[in-house]
């Protein structure tokens, strides 16, 4: 079992070991042999496969590998070896891999690389072909030309006269000579400083390299094969280069020149001119442009510029500048490495470079990291911030004199193809960089930037977080409304049972009036005011409304007359538990309406209400949107809108008792005060109703003066008072009068009042005893009579009618009792019964007679009279 | 005649074959090119193998028997080298064909100065038979000497020169006449009658550029209609011709300047050079519909493949080669074809041809963004700045009733400046010892005023587009826009001058210019805005606006008249009518032609009538 460990643990130790190193791995593909003295050896990549490399002697080596990541030394092949008449400045291969110019003696000499390909498939067993290249291929004819570069259909070289640097401009025909278009001239400097740079090895020759603005057709690669170009921000292409090279989106040459001049030419630019942008005072090495910091195109920010003594020059856009609503400079840094340079090569982010003893690698955005500050102050471009020594890392790769360009695989693998002074071409491959080690070199501004980014990242997303938040907070709003409104329901269609099964009435919503008399428009008019109660433990939140429907009793049977029906409806907000809503609502002008009134109360639940004032304009349907539930129904009974009055005034009768006495005997004898009455008076008519005082004292009676209290008898005044102000105060049908002023004038056991069509009424509360009354032996029992005079018919009736459904009530809140008077009345009821059919007979009779209409009324008021005077008493 | 027994006959047949069997090539090849380049490498090899072939004999001491060979040889190396300008390489050769020769005659051969060589050469072969051979190098001599522009040294052969062409002409003919008679006489690769005649007519059309250069032209006109009857090729007898008009110019006979012009096209069409001096001349004349008739040919022209020149046997000398005089090339200087096309463009839209100006200022900017352009590297560019042209452009499209593609350019050059505005930039008084250390400095100065002009331009443009479309709000911000750039330009004057200066572009200092085209801009921007604010019904604001303008631009048309609509709007009735009668009576200025197209006032904003004005006026007062 150990043992198993163990060798598990020693099988993987290496592996995590060769993690851990980070060792740059050189493999020497091939061996050149010495390299010539005569000029600075070279290697650069072909556009396609193919790799050049030209040693400084009359030769250059084209080597091809299967494919451009470079993977195996055996897939690496040399193709042909080249030998030109004069030593090899610079080769340079067109983008169409089709053609390699090499600057030799005498000129620039094209070479097809198509029949390079063709000859060697050939005899592939047979090893490279050798190919004398002679004058005949020389395509553009210059002495000493030092370098060259292709740019689209155009070959420049650049060359030193006796007096100046000359670039000259050739356009490509497709005729193998070259067209001169132009050439500019730049004057030398002194010559004593060209002779310093040739004390030491051979002479540097100058370095052309071409910068795209960013966003022309050009690929955009920050680190381009075979001289196609960098792409370089626009800002910084604006500052350094112009207005105008921006505007026309020309390529502009950037040439480095040995005695540290950096120039450079915008092509596209009508009546261009060679200018310097910046000096370095030593020998140019390598110009080139890093990415830096990452932008969305991936442009490169940044020029950088490499003496041979290591002073290294990085050209940026002053980005803070402009910030600020000024003018933006650009901003040019100078950092110190130890040289010598031999060459460099830059790629996203870092600057390689060979001191000969060593390959050091130089991340730029760690040298723009502290100087971000110091060169924002700087007002003109070529403001030099301070000089500041850099930690280049090294990659313990010596005697490497020339690199070619980087190659970055997108798992961030660096490939560097270098060329030894021994002669060697070597492949250095770089260790992967650790996504955390570039995190932490990020500089200052990128991480203000970046911390920029994240908060409005941040802020993007609170915004849309509240706004999901806001609508899950609504929804539930509605959801919880929903759930109190089914509840509600519930309660309220339980309630409609609740008449039948008797459920508590406190937990349940309600909903009564009180009516009460006031002027209204300059009109007397009843008002109603309803209150609903709710009692329930739910509040009524908003979609909720309380509608009324105020109807006629009389016409609400028939459905002809629908006109007289009026609706209210009050939508409310909230309604907690224990809370009442009060609502006012004319009921009707006095004189106009028929009474009793019933007004059916329901609550309504609107949906579209709930969910918001859009989605409810739909125009059908609205009715279906809503729930509604019946609550109670209210009556407004001619007693609820009695309005009391004074009696009469003296003036007008002989006194309160005579008053008293006629208005008894009228009572008593109707007919004789109807014969009375037509002499000259309105005819009165008169009603009444009695009430056995047993059942009186139980109900109506205030309780402090209850019989049960074993007090003294109580007052047989006070109990026709209170039953008439039971009338006419008490609740009845969930409506209850208006107290007005009626306390002070209940005093006495007759009221005066006026009814709603204006008729004068009078109502009388008297006790009587059994034994006054005559007749009948048997009844003995005490009761109240409640009599109703009225010059009105109408006024009768209705009171008459209140009255009535108030002794029903009565008699509901009425104790059970032991029917011990049970059979008291049976001899009245048969009476009446008898009585009662002999009227229906009369009235059978009559109509079947066929009186005119006036008699039928004449006799129907009879009856009805008649039917009134019965003399039962309600126990 | 005993040295030449040891030299084989055979020897001096093989190199007589050989030099013939390369001339007869050199022609074929001349022949086949179909186009120069291609003649240059056939040409290169040729004259690699002729110098083979005289060095060969050269290795040989110097014997008169073979003397006609090795000269006739050298006169092959030479013309071949002349001919690919390779003039150091043929003077050394010429030089020592002459030592060799004077080594022959047992002459003093060791004279450095080149005159006093030939001088002596030729007293020593005179009434010899190598005379004609040393005439013929003595002729290739004379065209590297023009060619060099060592007119001094051909003034002190002048007499040689023209006793010798006598001679040559009649050895010439006794020549040819031997020729026919033994086959032994080596070829030669360009006849040396053809040379002469050559170098006489250009010498004739070098020395008389020269003259005109020093500003005796009268001196030059015979000579040159002398050299017009020379036989030459037409390319110079034109340059004859046109060497006439511009003495005449400078005569100041224009009409018959440009008389010599037309003969002179009339002998080469492709003498662009006549018709560009033409077109400077009826710029002169003020004859505007002609220049701009003249640019549009010299503008097709230019764009014209330059076909080659109709070949001759032998090795061709083309003018350019001989005439490399600094005072002729500038006469002979044209334009690139994109500058043509742009003061065409400019011409037409100052004069009234505006859809034709907008189409060649369309075909200019199309021209400046193509791959391919000619004449982009030509030394001398008046193209002026690009954003300055895309102004120009959209001014003129605007103009065409385009507004949208004016804007597109507008905010083109918008985007590409916008960045590199400046915060302020003080417009001062260039010193008087401006020297050449400054120069950078005050470019760069120069630049950053130029920026800001070309944004707040922009902006103007922008903003007359909107008015165009009547979008008052926009047109009011970009006019804002403007303004508030130009108030970023401050003018710094010297105070040593008390002079009072008018502001007026005819000063011809370029500060002048930008000063008064900040002026104008900023007039124009405030009478825009002042137009757009009354077509909102701002009355208050359109007041102020109008009335800066007017006190900025004291000759704004525009802003005048509306001012006095403004104030007639807000019933202050008689300052409106004195405002519009004070307008009227401004004097009408004539703009200069290098004001830029964008600062000139043109109808942009809805207009006035001037009749309804008056009627206003009359009737408020009918006196």
């Amino acid at each position: 079992m150990y043992l198993c460990l163990w060798t598990l643990f020693t099988h993987y130790l290496p592996f995590s070991l060769v993690i851990m190193e980070r060792r740059c791995v050189v493999e020497t593909w091939t061996d050149l042999g010495f390299l010539g003295k005569a000029c600075t050896p070279k290697v650069k990549f072909g556009a396609g496969t193919f790799v050049f490399i030209c040693t400084g002697s009359d030769e250059v080596f084209v080597f091809s590998a299967h494919e451009k990541r470079l993977t195996a030394s055996n897939s690496f092949r040399l193709q042909a070896v080249l030998r030109f008449p004069g030593p090899v400045r610079d080769v340079a291969e067109s983008h169409d891999e089709q053609l390699l110019f090499v600057a030799s003696r005498s000129g620039v000499y094209c070479v097809s690389l198509q029949s390079l390909l063709h000859s060697s498939s050939d005899d592939a067993s047979c090893g490279p072909a050798e190919l004398n290249i002679s004058s005949e291929s020389l395509v553009a004819r210059a002495d000493g030309v030092l370098t060259l570069l292709l740019v689209g259909s155009l070959l420049l070289t650049l060359c030193r006269t006796d007096t100046s640097w000359l670039l000259t401009l050739y356009k490509r025909t497709q005729s193998s000579a070259c067209e001169v278009l132009g050439s500019f001239g730049l004057p030398l400097v002194s010559p004593a400083l060209q002779s310093a740079g040739s004390k030491t090895g051979p002479a540097r020759g100058p370095v052309l390299t071409c910068v795209h603005p960013a966003g022309d057709a050009t690929p955009s690669s920050p680190t381009p094969s075979a001289g196609a170009g960098l792409c370089l921000e626009p800002l910084l292409f604006k500052l350094l280069f112009g207005v105008e090279a921006a505007l026309a989106g020309s390529p502009v040459v950037l040439c480095g020149l040995p005695d540290g001049r950096l120039c450079f030419l915008p092509l596209r630019v009508p009546g261009p001119r060679l200018r310097v942008l910046h000096s370095l005072e030593q020998p140019l090495v390598f110009v080139g442009a890093s990415v830096v910091r990452e932008t969305s195109a991936g442009h490169a920010q940044c020029l950088v510029a490499v003496g041979e003594e290591g002073r290294v020059v990085l050209i940026r856009g002053d980005g803070g500048g402009a910030e600020g609503g000024g003018c933006s400079a650009a901003a040019f840094t100078e950092v110190h490495v130890s040289g010598p340079v031999l060459c460099g090569t830059a790629d996203r982010n870092c600057l390689y470079y060979s001191t000969g003893a060593d390959l050091c690698c130089l991340n730029l955005s760690d040298g723009l990291l502290g100087r971000e500050e110091k060169s924002k102050g700087g007002e003109a471009s070529g403001m030099m911030s301070n000089v500041a020594p850099l930690s280049p890392s090294s990659l313990n790769v010596s005697q490497v004199t020339d690199l070619a360009e980087p190659l970055c695989s997108d798992a961030g693998e660096v490939q560097l193809l270098g060329l030894s002074s021994r002669g060697q071409l070597q492949r250095i491959s770089l260790p992967v960089r650790r996504e955390d080690e570039g995190c932490s070199r990020h500089s200052s501004s990128q991480i203000g930037r970046s911390v920029k980014d994240l908060l409005s990242a941040i802020g993007d997303v609170h915004e849309r977080a509240s706004a999901l938040e806001a609508t899950i907070k609504s929804k539930n709003q509605i959801l919880r409304q929903l759930n109190h409104a089914l509840n509600i329901s519930f309660l309220l269609t339980a309630a409609d049972d609740a008449e039948e099964h008797r459920l508590p009435k406190e937990e349940s919503i309600r909903c009564h009036a009180v009516a009460s008399w006031g002027r209204l428009l300059q009109k007397d008019s009843l008002i109603l005011t309803c209150v609903l109660d709710n009692s329930s433990p739910y509040s009524l939140d908003r979609g909720w409304t309380l509608c009324l429907a105020v109807c006629p009793l009389s016409s609400s049977s028939t459905a002809t007359e629908e006109t007289s029906s009026t609706n209210f409806s009050f939508p409310f907000h909230s309604l907690g538990p224990g809370e009442t809503l009060e609502v006012s609502l004319p009921a009707a002008a006095a004189g106009q309406a028929s009474f009793p009134l019933t007004v059916s109360c329901s609550l309504v639940f609107s949906l579209s209400d709930l969910l918001g004032e859009g989605r409810a304009a739909s125009p059908s349907g609205s009715e279906s949107r809503s729930l509604s539930f019946p609550l109670d129904t209210l009556t407004v009974d001619w007693l609820h809108v009695l309005q009391l009055t004074a009696p009469p005034a003296p003036s007008q009768s002989s006194g309160r008792a005579v008053d008293g006495v006629r208005a008894f005997l009228s009572s008593r004898r109707v007919r004789r005060s109807r014969a009375v009455d037509s002499g000259g008076q309105p005819e009165r008519y008169s009603a009444s109703l009695r009430v056995a005082s047993e059942l009186l004292k139980d109900t109506v009676q205030p309780k402090g003066l209850r019989p049960d209290t074993k007090g003294p008898e109580p007052d047989p005044q006070s109990l026709g008072l209170s039953l008439l102000h039971w009338l006419l105060s008490e609740r009845c049908g969930g409506v209850k009068a208006s107290p007005g002023g009626e306390k002070v004038d209940i005093g006495s056991t007759v009221v005066h009042a006026r009814a709603p069509n204006g008729a004068a009424v009078k109502l009388t509360a008297k006790e009587i005893n059994a034994q006054e009354e005559s007749v009948g032996k048997e009844e003995t029992v005490a009761h109240v009579e409640v009599q109703i005079e009225s010059s009105s018919m109408a006024a009768l009736c209705g009171l008459h009618h209140a009255v009535l459904r108030r002794t029903q009530t009565l008699l509901q809140m009425a104790p059970v009792r032991p029917a011990s008077t049970k059979g008291i009345q049976m001899l009245g009821l048969r009476r009446v019964m008898q009585h009662a059919e002999i009227q229906q007979s009369r009235v059978s009779e009559a109509f079947s007679a066929g009186m005119s209409s006036g008699q039928t009324n004449q006799f129907l008021l009879s009856v009805y009279r008649e039917l009134r005077q019965n003399s039962l008493l309600v126990i | 005649m005993a040295e030449k027994m040891f030299l084989p006959v055979s020897l001096l047949d093989r190199w007589t074959q050989e030099n013939d069997e390369l001339t007869v090539k050199c022609k074929q090849e001349r022949q086949n090119a179909l186009c120069p380049d291609q003649n240059h490498t056939g040409l290169r090899w040729c004259s690699s193998e002729f110098h083979k072939l005289a060095r060969k004999i050269q290795g040989t001491p110097p014997h008169a028997d073979y003397a006609q060979l090795e000269l006739s040889v050298v006169y092959n190396v030479c013309m071949c080298f002349v001919s690919q300008s390779q003039f150091t390489e043929a003077e050394l050769l010429l030089k020592q064909a002459i030592e060799r020769v004077q080594q022959m005659t047992e002459g003093d051969s060791r004279m450095s100065v080149p005159v006093q060589l030939w001088r002596s050469a030729l007293k020593y072969v005179e009434n010899t038979a190598l005379y004609p051979f040393v005439l013929r190098l003595l002729c290739v001599q004379w065209a590297i000497w023009l060619a060099n522009c060592q007119f001094k040294t051909m003034k002190e052969f002048q007499k040689e020169i023209s006793s010798l062409l006598e001679t040559l002409n009649q050895e010439k003919e006794s020549l040819n006449q031997e020729k026919e008679k033994s086959s032994n006489v080596p070829k030669l690769v360009m006849d040396p009658r053809r040379l002469v005649e050559l170098l006489q007519i250009s010498t004739a059309i070098a020395e008389g550029a020269e003259k005109l250069n020093e500003g005796q032209g009268s001196e030059v006109l015979p000579v040159l209609r002398e050299a017009s009857d020379m036989p030459a090729p037409r390319a110079l007898i034109s340059y004859t011709h046109l060497l006439s008009g511009s003495c005449l110019a400078h005569m100041n006979r224009p009409q018959m300047a440009l008389q010599c012009y037309r003969q002179a096209l009339e002998t080469d069409s492709r003498c662009v050079c006549a018709l560009y001096q033409s077109t400077l001349v009826y710029r002169q004349l003020g004859n505007t519909q002609a220049e701009i008739q003249a640019l549009r040919i010299l503008h097709s022209t230019l764009l014209l493949p330059s076909t080659a020149e109709p070949s001759v046997t032998g090795i061709h000398l083309s003018p350019s080669l001989l005439l490399r005089s600094q005072s002729l090339s500038s006469l002979l200087s044209v334009p690139s074809a994109l500058s043509v096309l742009h003061s065409l463009a400019l011409k037409c839209v100052l004069y009234g041809r505006v859809s034709e100006g907008v189409q060649h200022y369309l075909d200019l900017l199309a021209a400046l963004h193509s791959e391919d352009q000619q004449g982009v590297y030509a030394d001398v560019s008046t193209l002026p700045k690009l954003p300055k042209l895309y102004l120009e452009a959209g001014t003129a499209l605007l103009m065409a009733q385009q507004p949208t593609d004016c804007m597109a350019l507008c905010s083109e050059v918008i985007s590409t400046t916008l960045e590199l505005l400046p915060d302020r930039v003080v417009l001062e008084e260039p010193e008087e010892s401006g020297g050449a250390e400054t120069e950078d400095e005050g470019d760069e100065g120069q630049d950053r005023v130029a920026v800001v002009l070309w944004v707040a331009a922009a902006y103007l443009l922008q903003a007359h587009c909107y008015t165009h479309t009547r979008e008052w709000k926009q047109a009011v911000t970009h006019y804002t826009r403007c303004i508030n750039l130009l108030v970023k330009v401050l003018f710094k004057k010297k105070v040593t001058c008390f002079q009072p200066q008018s502001l007026s572009p005819h000063t011809d200092v370029k500060w002048g210019m930008e000063q008064w085209i900040v002026q104008r801009l900023k007039g124009l921007s405030l009478a825009g805005r002042g137009i757009s604010f009354t077509q909102m019904d701002h009355m208050k604001e359109a007041l102020r606006d109008l009335q800066l303008s007017s006190q900025v631009l004291p000759e704004g048309v525009g802003a005048g008249l509306w001012c006095g609509e403004v104030l007639w709007k807000l019933g202050r009735r008689h300052e409106a009518a004195a405002c519009w009668k004070k307008t009227w009576s401004l004097p009408k200025q004539s703009l200069p032609e290098n004001l830029p197209l964008y600062v000139r006032e043109e109808q942009w904003s809805p207009t006035l009538d001037s009749t309804e004005l008056r009627h206003k006026i009359q009737e408020l007062d009918p006196l």
